[in-house]
């Protein structure tokens, strides 16, 4: 984690929002079991990074954060060696997008998740978040081809494009924007990140790059070397 | 509200207008340059951001500030185009360009003429306005020739003076010397286009890269870093307006670039004269620059955008536009792709300079026998990243799968991770033909942060032509594919109607002030005191980038000014 995004996430932490009660906020949600987390939250010790990456709270509510986090989950899987949108923070990057670059994108937000939520709703009678994997990629299926019912504006589509396009940045931006934890999307697809040299050895090989190792935007992110996880 | 006099003022310094500043600033003319976006250094380009520049397309003009619009036909109300190419600072698009810089063919200037001789009038769609060009491919080979020298260009010559040359381009025009840099270094995705072009039997290149391959004029060599299209580069290596042109005007002592202003009306007088250009200053100020000579060399929009707010009395259909001809014919490449995938090696087309890299030229202009075919003219064939950039989030918002699997999912993981580092794109610029029904005007309904009407387009590049030479160039994309020994080779999908990259159009010059907006040198027709320079003039748009015949022909009106226009104001034809 970079060090302005830990003493982002500290202040975050510290304002009574942390992973546990976003892993809870699906599963439970009463408000006053939420307050009661959050307030454990808000006792414990500060830590300095979270294992999972699902962060949230400067845009995002506890409910749709969960959702985001598991639809985007949906979108990259991740798996042993390949690391998904969890293990990349997305959730932390689209969250922190839409408080500042993206704020014009609250509102599409909003009504894409009750739309989501009402479609869900009609059709499994239950949240995204409970549904299970299979019905989850039914659901993204179905807003992916435009036939999802209950959505205006956004649009199904459009709804869907929109998170899979900020799904592909927390993975792939620089971690300063807060994904792509510790080169998470990099060592996925190979890719070393900002080098500002390659050598005529490098162009004329037919193998992985692995000569350096992976470059940031800070000065001191320098990850593991290129080569895929 | 300030007012200041000058002799010269420029409205847009990129391509054309860094050139036009430079050269008039040398002949001892006060020169102030009008610039909506900030001036930049090639210490802002450090580390490189794909996010921040390709993505969020910091170094372009933010869609919902400065929007523009577009509708397939003039039936239809028209939306907001979703990203936009060009440059929004000073030096314009070659600070982000992926410095492509081609010599159109002899018969790119003379495509109507060439369609005629070879097929016969009937060949040419019926509702197609193409025309030869008021000059000639031999007028602008000197100017050629001091764009590439003066601004620095790497590449290998394939005609020096008629001699052909194996390695460089064979169906170039012939040029008086080789480049004054050697072709940059060819990366595994050349390498393999290289022999698979090859085994076709056809004749690909280095592309001609306004690049240095070797240190030249105080500036380093390039770093292969990859950071080219989309990005300003961070070593100065890329041969933009910004470290060529803009430090030469600066040093002319005769030279002032106002940044964050933007220009709203070109004011003339009762006589006919332009007498300056209005401006809004980055504190909402209003203001006029008073000048002699008023240049236009903005992005294509502005420049009818401009003439079309600029209409007086005189003036009633807008500025320089008693032909009626401001605004149509518009213009744009659009770029059919297949990906090849490999699955015996790794082709990290993230290395090298991005955008085309290495192309082939047997199937653009009229270098093919088009007999039987249901089309004219051609495209310049190169291979690319997937989205000429080469990050991951560019491949992942561009490189479709290939059928059968989805866009997401861990099928579509699975898929990015094998593939981000085991592909390359190909893809077709096309030359489409210019249709009088394809326009830019004012947007009734929708406006900018100055509170001007956005420019409107009115295009749809879906014509019979158009569609039957795509079809024919994706064959020929997938034959290229398989004999680069991909393993798997899959289309892209095609986009909607709109205008793809480089524009070009809507002050179409000529030999008819009745037919045209400008002469060869960018010279109003009606009002001569007027010049509009860019590839807004141009009458056709050949299969090559625009660039470098953008500041050819800034070069040629630099001269004709200087040398003519200067002691004598008034026509120069």
């Amino acid at each position: 984690m970079t060090k302005h995004d830990a003493a982002r996430r500290a202040f975050l932490v510290r304002a009574a929002v942390g992973a546990g009660a976003v892993a809870g906020a699906g599963l439970v949600p009463d408000a006053y079991t939420q307050n009661r987390e959050r307030q454990k939250e808000a006792n414990a010790p500060t830590p300095a990074h979270h294992a999972n990456g699902d962060e949230h709270g400067a845009f995002l509510n506890h409910d749709d954060a969960a959702t985001i986090a598991a639809f985007a989950e949906r979108i990259m899987p991740g798996a042993p060696g390949k690391p998904g949108a969890q293990d990349a923070g997305v959730l932390n990057y689209i969250d922190l997008a839409l408080s500042g670059a993206y704020a014009d994108l609250q509102d599409f937000y909003r009504r894409g998740l009750a739309q989501l939520d009402a479609y869900c709703r009609k059709t499994y009678n239950e949240p995204f978040l409970r549904l299970g994997a299979v019905q989850q990629d039914e659901v993204i299926t179905a807003l992916d081809e435009g036939k999802a019912t209950e959505f205006t504006w956004p649009t199904a589509q459009g709804f869907f494009d929109t998170v899979r396009t900020h799904t592909m940045e927390g993975m792939f931006a620089d971690p300063l924007y807060g994904g792509n934890k510790d080169f998470a999307g990099w060592r996925l697809v190979g890719f070393p990140g900002a080098q500002a040299i390659f050598t005529p050895t490098d162009l004329q090989s037919r193998q992985a790059f692995t000569r350096a190792p992976i470059i940031g935007l800070q000065p001191l992110a320098k990850g593991p070397s290129a080569e895929r996880a | 509200m300030a007012t200041e006099k000058t002799d010269v003022v420029i409205v847009g310094v990129g391509a054309a207008g860094g050139i036009l500043a430079a050269e008039l600033g040398k002949a001892g003319m006060k020169v102030i340059g009008l610039e909506r976006g900030p001036r930049l250094t090639t210490a802002d380009f450090s580390p490189h951001d794909e996010l921040r520049y390709f993505q969020r397309q910091e170094l372009r003009p933010n869609v919902k500030r400065q929007p523009v619009t577009w509708r397939p036909n003039a039936r239809e109300r028209a939306n907001l185009l979703p990203i936009l190419n060009y440059g929004n600072q000073a030096g314009g698009g070659t600070v982000h360009y992926g410095t492509l810089s081609w010599r159109f063919h002899e018969d790119d200037f003379r495509p109507r003429s060439q369609t005629m001789e070879r097929y016969g009038a009937s060949a040419i769609p019926e509702d197609s306005s193409l025309v030869d060009w008021p000059l000639t491919y031999a007028d602008l080979e000197p100017y050629y020739d001091r764009a590439e020298y003066e601004l620095g260009v790497s590449g290998k010559a394939g005609n020096v003076q008629g001699r052909k040359i194996d390695g460089g381009n064979l169906f170039e025009a012939p040029r008086r010397r080789e480049y004054p840099l050697p072709p940059l270094l060819a990366d595994q995705s050349g390498i393999l286009f290289e022999a698979g072009a090859r085994k076709l039997g056809y004749h690909p290149f280095s592309s001609p890269r306004a690049i240095l391959s070797q240190p030249y004029q105080q500036r380093p060599g390039c770093s292969y870093c990859g950071f080219c299209q989309s990005f300003g580069c961070h070593i100065g290596a890329k041969s933009s307006i910004l470290v060529t042109k803009l430090p030469e005007a600066d040093a002319t002592g005769n030279f002032k670039l106002l940044t964050g202003t933007m220009s709203y009306r070109v004011n003339s007088d009762s006589s006919g004269r332009v007498t300056g250009v209005s401006y809004y200053g980055p504190d909402g100020s209003d203001n006029t620059i008073e000048a002699e000579l008023v240049i236009l060399s903005p992005f294509i929009y502005d420049n009818t955008r401009l003439l079309l707010l600029s209409k007086t009395t005189n003036f009633p259909n807008g500025l320089a536009n008693s032909s009626g001809q401001v605004g149509r014919h518009l213009m744009a490449h659009i770029g059919p792709r297949v990906f090849a995938a490999f699955d015996d090696r790794f082709v990290n087309i993230y290395m090298g300079p991005s955008a085309q890299k290495h192309s082939l030229d047997d199937f653009n202009a009229d270098n093919f026998d088009h007999s039987g075919l249901a089309f004219i003219r051609g495209a310049q064939i190169s291979v690319t990243p997937a989205d000429l950039e080469a990050g991951p989030i560019g491949t992942a918002m561009s490189m479709n799968p290939p059928p059968g699997i989805p866009r997401w999912g861990a099928a579509y993981r699975d898929f990015l991770a094998k593939y981000f580092a085991r592909h390359a794109a190909l893809v077709a610029q096309t030359e489409n033909l210019p249709y009088a029904d394809q326009t830019i005007d004012l947007d009734p309904n929708v406006r900018d942060q100055w509170g001007l009407p956005a420019p409107r387009l009115t295009y749809n590049w879906r014509r019979p032509n158009e569609l039957a030479r795509v079809e024919f160039l994706f064959k020929k994309l997938e034959e290229l594919g398989r004999a680069m020994g991909a393993t798997h080779v899959w289309r892209a999908p095609l986009g909607p109607g709109s205008p793809g990259a480089h524009h070009e159009g809507g002050t179409r010059m000529g030999s008819d002030p009745k037919t045209s907006v400008v002469n060869r040198y960018g010279q109003s027709w009606d009002v001569p005191n007027l010049f509009v320079i860019g590839s807004s003039t141009y009458p056709s748009m050949s299969g090559f980038n625009p660039t470098l015949t953008i500041q050819a022909l800034a070069y040629m009106s630099a001269d004709a000014i200087v040398t003519r226009y200067k002691n004598n104001p008034g026509p120069l034809i």
